[in-house]
């Protein structure tokens, strides 16, 4: 282990990751700059910090810096790495924000994007099937999906009523019986 | 400034309803609001949050149509970092109408407002996790949320590609991705690539 990374050097690192995984893979990119390179966390402190940033709500790259960045500097660690994985990349994407609402009536611009968009609406729905092969053999798990799912699309509930009502039945059923 | 007013599209957006003006400060703080109590029910890495997105945006605050929706998801999956970002975006749509300025200021404002709440919550996570890793109520809280989480995710799925695609070959080319996500080990920034370049050919069209 090398020695515990000061706030500029947090930064740094996290811009690194972040610059690196330009194209994808930031997970990846993520390991082999923290674990490999800089030697902050070792291979487990990682995978924990990865099941940590899964669990817990926001996204799981931003998460995954938090861990990091905290566990040398407390919240202020947590920001300075939040703000060196994102201050690049967010300042791209608000300048082809920009770009887009001056440009977007432009027909051509109107033609790429209509093709994009069929990609990501692609990508998206393969999120859920990526995670329902972890489920298949929980009947109670496949209820609750479609329970959700049914309520959300059908019935139009909306996120946060959903999750503290279906949340804590959810956790009841599933909560650890002793042996 | 005024060159980027007035914006005929995002006018024909408003059509329907009225776009919500963030000058007027109980406005203002009823969307930062939004913002931070949406932050905490950012389950899955933060994708069950894209229809109540869609719902502010569209529905409730009438910023953007679905088809700019579409489009500002689409330039959020293409761009690098996390697409989760796209929350600067939608911010930025909501205050573009009072000059490039205060659409940026807005985008780093809403941005703010969902990462914070969570934030917090990670840095207590991370530093008490070795106290109740093995707490019941992690266990159950894992196990529980996770099928939820499944739903929603196909939901959130589901009104992506409604609001995305309107011909059949629009459809044939997310399945197409959908599939090769799931199959293959392919970047999906190629996925965009061809997809774009099906755009321009005017092969899928909206």
């Amino acid at each position: 282990m090398g020695a515990p990374p000061s706030h500029r050097e947090l930064f740094l690192g996290m811009q690194q990751v972040a610059l690196s995984s330009f194209g994808g893979g930031l997970s990846a990119w993520s390991e082999r700059i923290v674990v490999e390179e800089r030697r902050w966390l070792n291979q487990a402190e990682f995978l924990t910090g990865l099941t940590v940033a899964r669990l817990f709500p926001g996204p799981n790259q931003v998460n995954m810096a938090v861990y990091i960045g905290s566990r040398f500097h407390g919240l202020s660690g947590a920001l300075i790495a939040i703000a060196g994985l994102l201050l690049i990349p967010f300042s791209l994407l608000l300048l082809l924000g920009l770009a887009y609402y001056q440009l977007h009536m432009l027909p051509a611009v109107d033609r790429l994007l209509a093709g994009v968009i069929t990609a990501s609406a692609g990508m998206a729905i393969s999120m859920g099937f990526k995670l329902v092969g972890a489920y298949s053999r929980d009947p109670m798990a496949l209820l609750l999906a479609a329970v959700s799912f049914l309520a959300m699309t059908v019935f139009h509930v909306r996120l946060i009523p959903l999750v503290l009502v279906l949340g804590p039945l959810a956790m009841a059923w599933y909560w650890p019986r002793q042996r | 400034m005024s060159a980027f007013l007035p914006l005929p599209v995002l006018a024909s957006a408003a059509a329907h309803c009225q776009p919500v003006s963030l000058g007027d400060w109980r406005n203002l703080l009823a969307v930062i609001w939004d913002f931070l109590s949406l932050s905490l029910f950012s389950l899955g890495g933060g994708n069950t949050l894209l229809s109540e997105y869609h719902q502010m945006a569209v529905d409730q605050y009438c910023w953007l149509n679905s088809r700019q929706f579409a489009d500002l998801y689409a330039i959020a999956e293409a761009a690098p970092g996390p697409s989760s970002m796209l929350v600067g975006l939608l911010g930025m749509g909501a205050a573009i109408r009072e000059g490039p300025l205060w659409g940026l200021v807005s985008g780093v404002g809403a941005e703010v407002a969902i990462l914070l709440p969570s934030t917090v919550v990670m840095v207590v996570a991370s530093i008490s996790w070795n106290r109740w890793r093995d707490s019941a109520w992690r266990v159950a809280f894992e196990r529980g949320l996770g099928p939820i989480t499944l739903g929603i995710l196909f939901a959130v799925g589901l009104k992506i590609l409604r609001i995305s695609d309107h011909d059949t070959p629009a459809y044939a080319v997310s399945a197409v991705v959908c599939v090769l996500m799931l199959r293959s080990r392919i970047p999906p920034l190629w996925f965009m690539a061809v997809a774009a370049l099906l755009g321009g050919l005017g092969l899928v069209n909206r």
